[in-house]
């Protein structure tokens, strides 16, 4: 393993535990990551309603409790703009039922 | 001096204020975020700023500097194409990563401060500079926590990636404030642990104060202790220019005004 490698799988470990609900490595202070791990989801939540205001006047009080159960499973990927990593979650909202698929696509965008 | 070019007063140019950064007094240089713009054509606001010779610097946030993947050669060339666009006299990022194993944290995350993690800082630091045509200064980052196993303080390692890549430096008052309450960074011997002499420039931005956590937030008000640690950096050195950074929850222009002046104030009276 090189020292690329090691710091590789550390960063790996805290990013999970950052944003995919992983567990806390060793030796950090789970009470901060749990504050830093509500921050970022803060952050993501707060672009995800400014770059989609649709989905957030629809869904109206149940966007945060939604949007975070949704981010905890879906980490946004590297190679995702934000507005196709938000496409993602409207297409959760249809499948999980919290949202009703519209009928005419066509004039949207 | 610090041998860096002269940049005075600033504020971050932002689209949500851009006719604000072009009429309030006193603003010497301005800062856009190399993400948000397009190398292409410019925003107006920043075409006639850059008409009446005020400098701009390209800031960068997601080249991940500190991350173990290697550095990603087209984010790079994005920085560099702003750089050239907006005629930068310098371009700026962190220390820090921001993603890891193909999953973007969409924020600025601390590096252990380790032999092995510097080595591969000033590795990618390298890189970086090798496809950059103008001076890259490195920043401190607001930590909400430390890595367990450090062996260097915060200014040791930043000292070390100086001495090692010939970087500039960009102190952010603001975070070195906020790393003195969230993990314990003493201001003092910070700054004393840094080559001044290598300073480009200073960032002071707004937070608040959660449950005993300084969250950074770019959207309140410059507390006066931000301005106190940068009162400690100006008893040290001249900085050659120290910018307001604003990114949200937008105040009235006459509030950005005055901390602007009160920044000058601080800045003036170091001298």
């Amino acid at each position: 393993m090189t020292a690329r490698d090691v710091l590789a799988a550390r960063q790996l470990a805290l990013v999970r535990a950052l944003l995919a609900g992983g567990p806390v490595p060793d030796g950090f202070d789970a009470n901060r990551v749990g504050v830093e791990a509500a921050a970022l989801r803060s952050k993501r939540r707060s672009i995800a309603s400014h770059l989609r205001p649709d989905l957030a006047d629809l869904l109206e009080d149940r966007f945060g409790p939604l949007f975070d159960t949704w981010a905890r499973d879906h980490p946004k990927p590297v190679e995702l703009s934000f507005r196709a990593d938000l496409d993602r979650f409207e297409t959760w909202l249809y499948d999980e039922g919290h949202l009703e698929r519209p009928r005419r696509r066509w004039f949207r965008r | 001096m610090t041998g860096a070019p002269r940049l005075g007063v600033g504020i971050g140019w932002r689209p949500e204020i851009d006719l604000t950064v072009e009429a309030l007094p006193g603003v010497d240089f301005v800062e856009v975020l190399a993400e948000n713009i397009h190398a292409g054509p410019l925003p107006e606001s920043l075409t006639v700023l850059r008409a009446r010779g005020v400098p701009v610097v390209a800031h960068a946030v997601s080249l991940s500097l500190g991350g173990a993947e290697p550095v990603d050669a087209a984010r790079v060339q994005h920085l560099a194409a702003v750089a050239a666009a907006v005629g930068a006299p310098l371009v700026s990022e962190h220390v820090a990563f921001t993603r890891a194993g193909g999953l973007d944290s969409g924020h600025l995350l601390p590096v252990p401060r380790t032999r092995d993690a510097l080595n591969v800082l000033v590795d990618n630091v390298r890189r970086a500079q090798a496809d950059l045509p103008v001076p890259l200064a490195l920043e401190n980052i607001a930590a909400v926590f430390d890595w367990p196993d450090n062996e260097l303080t915060e200014g040791q390692f930043l000292a070390e990636l100086v001495d090692r890549t010939g970087c500039l430096l960009l102190v952010d008052v603001a975070n070195l404030y906020a790393n003195a309450v969230n993990i314990g960074t003493a201001p003092a011997v910070f700054l004393d642990e840094l080559p001044l002499e290598r300073l480009a420039y200073v960032h002071v931005a707004g937070g608040v104060t959660h449950d005993g956590v300084y969250h950074d937030t770019h959207a309140h008000a410059v507390p006066s202790e931000v301005l106190a640690v940068l009162a400690e950096l100006c008893a040290r050195v001249d900085p050659p220019g120290v910018l307001l950074e604003r990114d949200d929850d937008y105040p009235a222009d006459a509030d950005l005004a005055a901390e602007l002046a009160a920044i000058r104030a601080v800045a003036v009276r170091g001298r």
